[in-house]
C-alpha cells in the first residue's frame, strides 16, 4: 500500500462526500432539530462504509462491474427495472448538482445562474474529456478539501461540545407535536437517502475497476472506505453543528444553499466566505461528475458496450456519447428554471426508493464465494450487510408517505 | 470449457463477457440460440439488444431500442474457442457483426486532447 | 390493503388545506426574513463580498414572491405580512426583518398548535 496515494485517496474520499442534498439537508436538519439528527448522519456513514467496502471488494476480486454482475443475479427484467430506476434518480441527482454549482458562482461572481449552468456543463465535460480517471477524482475532491473550513468554524463559534456528542446517541427529541415527529421522521429519511446515495457506490466499485484494483488492494479500499467517508461525514455534521449552533435560535431554516456558507463567514469574515463558496463549488462540481459517470458506467455495463475513463474518449465511444448526452439532459432540467431545491427534494426521495433494489444484488454479490472466493462477506459485513437492508427497505417504504404529509420536511 | 461440453446456461454462459481472436472485448452473451427438439443443443450466442424481444413487454423493449438501439448479432458455436471466464472466439468481432454499435459511434468521437 | 392507505393518505393530505396548507409558505417567509436578517448585519459588519450580497438578495426576493403567490389566503394576516416584508427595500435594517421574522414566527407556533 503506497501511503501517497492512500492519503490521496483518503483526502479524495473527505472533500468529496458532501453534495448539494447533503449541504441542504444538514443546514435544514441543525436549524431544525438542533443536534438531535447527528446519529442519524453517523448510522448512514456506517451504511454507505459497508456498502463502499463491499463494491470495492466486488470490483477488485470479481473484476466485474457491478452493473452487469446485478443484471447476472437479477436477471434481464428486473435488472433494467433497476437500471431504469437508478437512471432517473441519478440524473435528477446530477441536475441538483449542476444547479447547485451554478448558483455557487452566481454568488461567487454575480454572472447569470443559467449562463453559469451551461458554462460548468462544457468545463465539466471538458474535465472529464482531458482528464484521466485518477485526476478527475483528485482534482474535485482535493479542492473540495476547502469545506474543511466548516469544521473550522465549528472550532471557532466554541459550541456546546457536549451536546453534539450527545447528538451521536439515537433519540427522538421530547415533547414534539404529531407533525413534528413525522418531520422528523422525514428529516431521517432524507439524511439516510442523501449518506447513502445509489451513484456513490457504482462510482466507487466502477473507479476501483478504473484504476485496476486486484486483490492485494483489499486493505486501501478498507482503508479509503472507512477512513475517508468518516471524515467527509465530519465535514457534514459540523454543518449542522453549526446550523444548529448559529441559524435555529436566530429562526433560520437555509431556504437557498448560499445561507450555509454564512457559517463560515460569521467567524471568519470575507476569507471565510469566500473559502466555504470555493469548498461548496468543488465538493457539488465533484458530485456532478460522479452522478453523470455512474449512470454512464450504469448503462454501458448493463448492455455489455466498452466503457471507462481509463480508455480514451474514443476507444469507448458509446459510453463517452452516454455521460456527455447525460450531463447535456441534466443541463435541460436545469434550464427549464426547476427551484435546485425542488430537485433535491426529489433527488432525495427517488434515491431513497431505489437504495434497496441497489443494494440487495451488491449485498448477494459480495457474499457470493463462487465470484468473490476468499473475500465473500464475513460474519461482520454479513450482518451490517442485512441489517442495513432491512433499514433502507424501511426507509424506502416510509419515505412517499413521509414527503407527502410533511409537505416535503417544510411541515 | 468446449463449446461441446455440457454447461449452466443462466450460471456458466449468459451475460459472460465475449474477446475476440484479437483479444478484443466484443460485448456480453445477451441470449443462446438452440438447435434440436428432443435434445437441445447450442448453436449460437446472441449478442446485443435485439436478443432482448420477445423477452420483455414491448414498451419495455421500446426503451431498450431507445437507449442502446435493437441491433443483434450472431455467434456461431463454430466461431467458439473456449468459454470459461470470459466467451473467447476464434475469429475477429468484426466478421461477425459483433461491435458495430461502437464503430457507429466512434465517427462522432474525435481522437483529440484526452490525457 | 393498498386501496385503504392510497385512501388514508389523500384524506391526512387534504386535511391541510387553507392556513393549514399555508403553513408552508409562512414558514418559508419566516426563514427568508431571517436570513435576509442575517445577510445584511453580516454584510454591514464587512464579512460578505458585495456580489455575494447582492445574488443572496436576489433569491431570498425571488423564494419570498414564491411563497407570496402560492398562498391560498393572501388577505389574511401573514399574507398580508409577507405582502408588507416583500415590499422592504433590499437592504433594510436586520432589526426590522428580524421583526418580521418573529411575527410570522408567532403566526406559525399558533397555526402549528392549533
Amino acid at each position: 500500500m503506497n501511503p501517497l496515494e492512500l492519503t490521496l485517496g483518503i483526502m479524495t474520499a473527505v472533500g468529496g462526500f458532501v453534495d448539494v442534498s447533503e449541504l441542504v439537508f444538514a443546514a435544514k436538519a441543525g436549524s431544525t432539530f438542533g443536534y438531535a439528527l447527528i446519529w442519524v448522519f453517523a448510522l448512514g456513514t456506517v451504511g454507505i462504509i459497508v456498502f463502499s467496502e463491499m463494491s470495492g471488494r466486488v470490483a477488485a476480486v470479481a473484476k466485474q462491474p457491478v452493473f452487469n454482475l446485478m443484471r447476472h443475479r437479477l436477471g434481464l427484467k428486473l435488472g433494467l427495472v433497476t437500471l431504469l430506476a437508478s437512471m432517473i434518480s441519478n440524473l435528477i441527482t446530477c441536475a441538483a448538482e449542476v444547479g447547485g454549482v451554478a448558483l455557487i458562482l452566481n454568488y461567487l461572481t454575480g454572472a447569470p445562474y443559467f449562463l453559469m449552468a451551461i458554462v460548468m456543463v462544457a468545463v465539466m465535460i471538458a474535465s472529464i474529456w482531458i482528464l484521466p480517471f485518477k485526476w478527475i477524482e483528485r482534482v474535485y475532491g482535493l479542492f473540495g478539501l476547502f469545506m474543511l473550513v466548516f469544521a473550522a468554524a465549528l472550532v471557532a463559534i466554541h459550541p456546546p461540545w457536549d451536546k453534539i456528542a450527545g447528538g451521536f446517541v439515537p433519540q427522538v427529541p421530547q415533547g414534539l407535536s404529531t407533525k413534528e415527529l413525522l418531520t422528523f421522521a422525514y428529516f431521517s429519511v432524507a439524511i439516510l437517502s442523501a449518506v447513502m446515495f445509489p451513484y456513490e457506490v457504482y462510482f466507487y466499485s466502477s473507479g476501483g475497476i478504473e484504476e485496476g484494483w486486484g486483490p492485494k488492494d483489499m486493505l486501501t479500499n478498507r482503508v479509503t472506505s472507512i477512513l475517508g467517508m468518516s471524515l467527509g461525514s465530519m465535514l457534514a455534521i459540523a454543518i449542522l453543528s453549526n446550523s444548529g449552533q448559529l441559524f435555529g435560535p436566530a429562526n433560520v431554516d437555509p431556504e437557498i444553499p448560499g445561507t450555509a456558507a454564512l457559517q463560515a463567514s460569521i467567524p471568519f469574515g470575507r476569507w471565510g466566505l469566500i473559502l466555504a463558496l470555493l469548498g461548496m463549488f468543488f465538493a457539488i462540481a465533484g458530485a456532478a461528475v460522479e452522478t453523470c459517470l455512474a449512470n454512464a458506467y450504469g448503462i454501458a455495463q448493463f448492455f455489455g458496450w466498452n466503457w471507462g475513463r481509463h480508455k480514451k474518449p474514443w476507444e469507448a465511444p458509446r459510453f463517452t456519447l452516454t455521460w456527455m448526452a447525460l450531463f447535456l439532459l441534466a443541463l435541460l432540467i436545469v434550464l427549464t428554471g426547476v427551484d435546485v431545491m425542488m430537485l433535491v427534494e426529489f433527488a432525495i426521495l427517488f434515491s431513497i426508493l431505489v437504495l434497496p433494489l441497489t443494494y440487495l444484488p451488491l449485498l448477494l454479490l459480495a457474499g457470493d464465494k463462487k465470484y468473490m472466493r476468499g473475500h465473500a462477506n464475513g460474519p461482520v459485513a454479513k450482518a451490517l450487510g442485512w441489517l442495513y437492508f432491512a433499514i433502507i427497505s424501511a426507509a424506502a417504504v416510509a419515505a412517499l408517505p413521509l414527503f407527502v404529509l410533511t409537505s416535503g420536511g417544510n411541515g | 470449457m468446449t463449446p461441446d461440453s455440457r454447461i449452466k446456461l443462466t450460471s456458466e454462459l449468459l451475460d459472460l463477457p465475449i474477446l475476440d481472436s484479437e483479444d478484443k472485448y466484443c460485448g456480453i452473451v445477451d441470449d443462446v440460440e438452440f438447435a434440436g427438439s428432443k435434445h437441445l443443443r447450442l448453436k449460437a450466442l446472441l449478442v446485443g439488444p435485439g436478443a432482448y424481444a420477445g423477452r420483455m413487454p414491448g414498451w419495455m423493449f421500446w426503451l431498450v431500442k431507445t437507449v442502446a438501439g435493437d441491433h443483434m448479432g450472431r455467434v456461431p458455436m463454430d466461431r467458439i474457442k473456449t468459454i470459461g471466464a470470459t466467451v473467447k472466439l476464434t475469429c475477429p468481432g468484426t466478421e461477425l457483426g459483433l461491435n458495430r454499435g461502437e464503430t457507429a459511434a466512434g465517427r462522432w468521437i474525435p481522437h483529440k486532447a484526452a490525457m | 390493503m393498498g386501496r385503504t392507505s392510497l385512501v388514508l393518505l389523500a384524506l391526512l393530505a387534504g386535511c391541510s388545506r387553507g392556513p393549514g396548507q399555508d403553513l408552508q409558505y409562512i414558514k418559508q417567509a419566516r426563514s427568508i426574513a431571517a436570513e435576509w436578517a442575517l445577510v445584511n448585519e453580516q454584510a454591514a459588519a464587512g464579512r460578505l463580498t458585495r456580489t455575494y450580497v447582492l445574488s443572496m438578495h436576489q433569491w431570498l426576493a425571488d423564494g419570498l414572491r414564491t411563497a407570496d403567490q402560492s398562498l391560498t389566503q393572501p388577505d389574511s394576516p401573514y399574507g398580508r405580512e409577507i405582502h408588507t416584508l416583500l415590499g422592504e427595500p433590499e437592504d433594510a435594517a436586520p432589526a426590522e426583518l428580524r421583526a418580521h421574522a418573529e411575527r410570522l414566527k408567532q403566526i406559525e407556533d399558533q397555526l402549528e398548535s392549533a
